[in-house]
């Protein structure tokens, strides 16, 4: 199968869909003639035009709000928050329309709109540019979260979210926007809410989310070398979550790791970690239940720092090697 | 220079152990310093510097078990040497005989006989004084020994769960519940002496080792057909093991009743009546006026543990259901405070669930008594073997009619039903079970004495 | 066929008939409004609420010179007579107002959130200045689309100070937007003057900012309000862009129904109360007191018919209490 990047692969989700279907159109700062912070939309301007490929003065609660009024009238549009540490500002549009309307409107409207953010750490470029911010819609029904992992699933997921018929938060990893790996040259969808196993084993279900997938991949790797075997779960959508692979993961493995590069507290894994607790795979633990995340602080510049500041895969290969061993 | 000897505190002492020296040769001390910590069967002691000055001479390690008024280190002033027939190691003659020691140990409280070699003997004075039940302790002094450290820890750890209960993780638990295999009974290697499950499974495999399981090997040598082999395993290996642990360790005792039934079979007729197309088993009687009887004799439903016999409040009977491979007990719970209607209602969902194999962890949880009923087959009576924790289990047998004379004398046709107990005489006395049988013939008997 | 007698317009724009229509407009919601506050204090409706009760001449007047259903309808929390005079269903709002299922949004939004998807009503608003960024969503739609729709987006003064105005108003002048910006300025936020809270007194001065048209009228003065917004909605329906619409008039009662209105004289509500929409278009249309209270009465009455709907109507199924979250 030929090989996209991430990046590649959300533009070609976004070219087949507005190719196929005049109410799709892009909305954000930068994206045109620019092509985008992380050039995912280049070259789509050229083809659609001003109209289709819609650059923004700096107003992201404009660009929100512009989605929601564009969805409930019958488009699809996909908003592009450039750093998605910005989509605070957003978040009345997002949060109190967006995910509201349907309900408050007695279920009589449709807001079928993707808010894409670029997320996570590694550039270097500090505490306002660098967050991970799942955990501020998690908590908001109404709204759908989706973290693809990989080129296949971001083509894939970006695709299933343009058609779902709710508004999705879709959080994107500046890491992974280079990063390479097969992608399947027809139009399909990788189904929102659905956990993916993505490695099997049996001494340690992790459950891990973006970027933080690859780092596992490769910690296993390294474990394998000394006989451990980690069996790797992609929830893929946060936002409802599947959580039946984990649980019978769980009651195979007897063992859980969250790995996330958003702070603990209030953090996704705190989620996964009670949901298992409340679950049947509570009677099949054998050891506490563990999450490793981002350290509670705001990303540092340093480069250094910025690297301890969220867990790599050396943390993530000590933590599953104790965890098996009987440390906790 | 000063001689440090060992201190004499009690009357009839005759020696101490060195638990831990505070100081080594060449430490400077004031007069009154802790020099050393050493302990007799009945109190541990400080030793303390006599003098001040520099510490030599140490002639014993800890471990040793001293002679009282030996010497076993001195104190030198400064600029003062020690001979050189008083280095340590001179005076090892002096060292008590080993077998001094166990005799001045007091024989432990609690079931220590399979640990007595591991345990250390301060670590077994210890434990006995704590009145703690040392076998799931694991030791971590030499070739596994266990020390006072690992006593004093697991005490601690025994002391903060106050109403007693083991840390075990949950996969743990579920496991010990399903080999029916005590918590408390399972040497833990968690951390802070929390069972894991790979211990609840090393030790079910270790026990079905020590339990006499005849091994198949020295079978007749001909057999003219080809022999069948069951797996002796999962279920069918559970309930062995519990029925010789059972048979081993509980001293019981049986009392029996032949009951006269008429008046019971009238009353199941009429129950029969009254639920109209719902199943009313004689079982649900049965389970009715035997939850009845145990209200009034709470022994038979309690629980003996290290250092008091619980009696519970609560009367869940476990009525014991063959199915295929084995036998299950599905429990019937607060049975005293269900009508006969009820219970009915309960055991026939229960018993149906059972045969489906569709039973759930609450179904099987909790029995405090347990009743076995194998009267459809004829059984005249039979002994059954007590499940502990549970005191006591009641065999049924089945209806047989017999004469027995009526209030003339006459000889009448009645239906009798043996019942007989078996109960753990360390906690039901020959009496206690009598009166918990002779309650239980009234309510078979005169069944409107039940509401007297 | 030749008229025999040619109709005299009212205020060149009207005729009797569509003047009377709109003065009973006007009477409709102010009774729903009377009638809200009243049921509200006899505890038949929870929460609160917010009466447009002395600002009928905007709604009526605004309404009835854009075309409702055809066009959108972003609408404020103190909307009910925008709603009414968008031809909204009496019985349905008053259903809605009761929490019952057979409420616009089946009893789940209440006050703040009446909404009729179906009629390009996109709902009032909770949220001050919450609908202006969704206007632009609207208009950049109803382009896309090539529609000759407009989309009437109402704020309040206050809401003219919230960031989301600016980044509306800005992106929908550089794109061109069908939107009118109808600003009710009743000179309150809710306790905060306009004085206070604004340097300008004037909001329409703000569109010289985004290089949109800005004009302001008499709230209270219907013909005002309906050439000014005739004017707007011709602008915008061309394709000019969008226009902001200004329109000063009053709320005689408080913010909510738990404002003691401390913030205000007596005497300023009189004042105001003297220049009564419904009291001066009705003298322009040549409609005496007795009339005008014949009117009132018929008002009345399909308000009170309304309420008997709605108390008869069934509340929502606690069963269903998770509806509408997802599509």
């Amino acid at each position: 199968m030929r090989e996209l990047t991430y990046a590649e692969a959300l533009r070609e989700a976004m070219r087949m869909a507005m190719e196929k279907d005049p109410t799709v159109f892009v909305i954000g700062e930068d994206i045109g003639v620019y092509g985008g912070a992380f050039g995912v939309t280049a070259g789509l301007f050229d083809q659609f035009g001003a109209d289709r490929i819609i650059d923004t003065p700096i107003s992201e609660a404009g660009i929100a709000g512009a989605c929601v009024g564009a969805a409930v009238t019958g488009m699809h549009p996909i908003g592009e928050i450039q750093f998605s540490d910005f989509v605070v500002l957003s978040m009345e549009q997002l949060t109190l329309q967006a995910a509201k309307m349907r309900f408050m409107f007695g279920g009589k409207a449709t807001v079928p709109l993707v808010m894409r953010l670029a997320g996570g750490s590694g550039t270097g470029a500090a505490a306002q540019h660098s967050e991970s911010l799942e955990a501020l819609f998690m908590n908001t029904p109404g709204l759908k979260v989706v973290m693809p992992s990989s080129p296949q699933d971001a083509k894939g997921l970006l695709l299933a979210s343009i058609y779902d018929n709710n508004p999705i938060i879709f959080i994107e990893h500046k890491l992974l926007y280079k990063t390479k790996g097969p992608v399947p040259e027809e139009w399909y969808t990788t189904p929102l809410g659905k956990s993916h196993v993505v490695r099997e084993g049996k001494d340690l279900t992790i459950v891990a989310t973006s970027m933080e997938v690859t780092r596992s991949q490769q910690a296993a790797d390294e474990l394998a070398k000394e006989g451990i075997e980690l069996e790797i779960i992609d929830p893929c959508t946060l936002r409802p979550l599947d959580l039946d692979p984990i649980v019978n993961s769980v009651k195979k493995t007897g063992k859980l790791l969250i790995v996330h590069e958003a702070v603990k507290m209030g953090g996704f894994g705190g989620e996964v970690a009670a949901e298992i607790a409340e679950s049947e795979a509570f009677a099949y633990l054998d050891a506490p239940i563990r999450r490793l995340a981002g350290l509670d602080m705001p990303i540092p510049y340093n480069r250094n720092l910025e690297y301890h500041a969220v867990p790599q895969v050396e943390n993530i290969v000590e933590e599953a090697r104790k965890l098996v061993k009987g440390a906790y | 220079m000063k001689e440090v000897i060992m201190p004499k505190f009690g009357f009839t002492q005759e020696d101490s152990e060195i638990v831990e020296w505070a100081v080594k040769d060449g430490d400077k001390v004031e007069q009154g310093d802790v020099l050393a910590v050493v302990t007799t069967d009945k109190v541990t002691m400080e030793v303390e510097a006599p003098e001040s000055g520099i510490v030599a001479g140490i002639q014993y390690k800890v471990g040793d078990v001293v002679l009282v008024t030996k010497v076993i280190a001195y104190i030198l002033k400064p600029g003062e040497t020690l001979p050189a027939e008083l280095q340590a190691g001179a005076s090892k003659a002096a060292a008590a005989p080993a077998p001094a020691v166990p005799a001045a140990l007091p024989q432990a409280a609690a079931p220590v006989a399979a640990n007595a070699v591991k345990l250390t003997p301060v670590a077994s004075r210890v434990a006995a004084e704590k009145g703690l039940d040392t076998s799931s302790i694991v030791g971590s002094g030499p070739n596994g020994k266990i020390t006072r450290a690992d006593v004093e820890q697991f005490a601690q750890t025994v002391s903060n769960n106050g109403n007693g209960r083991i840390p075990a993780t949950p996969a743990a638990k579920r496991l010990a519940r399903e080999q029916s295999v005590e918590l408390k009974q399972v040497p833990a290697t968690g951390p802070n002496h929390r069972v894991q499950a790979a211990d609840v499974l090393s030790f079910v495999e270790k026990n079905a080792a020590t339990v006499a399981v005849p091994a198949v090997q020295g079978l007749a040598p001909v057999q003219s057909g080809t022999i069948r082999t069951i797996p002796f395993s999962g279920m069918r290996k559970t309930i062995a093991l519990n029925m010789a642990r059972s048979a081993q360790t509980i001293p019981a005792i049986q009392l029996e009743i032949d009951v006269d039934m008429e008046a019971m079979l009238a009353l199941h007729q009429k129950a029969k009546t009254r639920a109209g197309e719902k199943k009313v088993s004689l079982t649900a009687l049965i389970v009715n006026i035997v939850a009845w009887a145990l209200v009034r004799n709470p022994m038979l439903n309690s629980q003996l543990g290290e250092t008091e016999i619980s009696l519970l409040p609560d009367v869940n009977i476990g009525m014991a259901v063959a199915i295929e491979g084995g036998l299950i007990v599905p429990v019937i719970h607060n049975a005293d405070k269900k009508g006969i209607l009820e219970l009915a209602g309960e055991i026939n969902d229960v018993s149906a669930r059972a045969r489906q194999n569709k039973l759930k962890g609450n179904d099987l949880d909790g029995a405090t008594f347990t009743i076995s009923n194998l009267g459809m087959f004829g059984i005249d009576r039979f002994t059954a073997i007590i499940n502990p924790p549970q005191v006591g289990i009641l065999a049924i047998s089945g209806l047989k009619k017999q004469f027995v004379p009526d209030a003339s004398g006459a000889p009448v046709l009645h239906s009798l039903m043996n019942m007989r107990l078996s109960a753990d005489h360390r906690v039901v006395d020959g009496v206690v079970a009598a009166q918990f049988l002779a309650d239980l013939r009234r309510g078979f008997e005169s069944p409107e004495e039940m509401l007297l | 066929m030749v008229q025999e007698k040619t109709e005299k317009l009212i205020g060149g724009v009207f005729t009797k008939d569509k003047s009377l229509q709109l003065i009973d407009t006007m009477l409709l919601v102010r009774s729903f409004e009377e009638n809200a506050e009243e049921m509200y204090a006899l505890g038949k409706i929870h929460g609160t609420m917010h009466l447009s009760i002395g600002q009928e001449g905007v709604a009526v007047g605004t309404a009835s010179a854009l075309l409702p259903k055809h066009d959108y309808l972003l609408n404020t929390h103190r909307g009910h007579g925008h709603f009414l005079a968008w031809g909204g269903d009496l019985n349905r709002m008053m259903a809605e107002f009761m929490g019952r299922e057979a409420g616009y949004c089946r009893g789940r939004g209440g006050s703040m959130h009446i909404a009729d998807v179906e009629s390009n009503n996109l709902g009032a608003q909770g949220i001050v200045a919450g609908n202006l960024p969704i206007s632009v969503g609207v208009g950049l739609s109803i382009k896309a689309r090539k529609s000759d729709q407009i989309v009437l987006c109402i704020f309040g003064d206050g809401a003219s100070n919230e960031g989301a105005f600016h980044e509306s108003l800005n992106m929908a002048s550089i794109w061109n937007l069908p939107v009118i910006y109808l600003c009710e300025n009743n000179f309150y936020g809710m306790s905060m003057a306009i004085k206070k809270s604004t340097k300008i007194q004037h909001i329409s001065e703000r569109a010289a900012a985004y290089g949109m048209p800005g004009v302001t009228v008499d709230g209270n003065d219907v013909l005002a309000v309906y050439e000014a917004m005739k004017t707007a909605a011709e602008y915008t329906r061309s394709g000019k862009g969008p226009y902001l619409v200004e329109a000063e008039t009053y709320r005689w009662k408080g913010h909510s129904k738990s404002d003691k209105q401390a913030y205000r004289t007596r005497d300023e509500v009189k004042e105001w109360m003297a220049k009564d929409p419904i009291a001066r278009f009705a003298k322009v249309v040549g409609l005496n007191e007795e009339g005008l209270e014949q009117h009132k009465l018929m008002a009345r009455e399909k308000i009170k018919q309304a309420v008997e709907f709605a108390s008869a109507s069934p509340e929502p199924d606690v069963k269903d209490i998770l509806d509408g979250v997802y599509a």
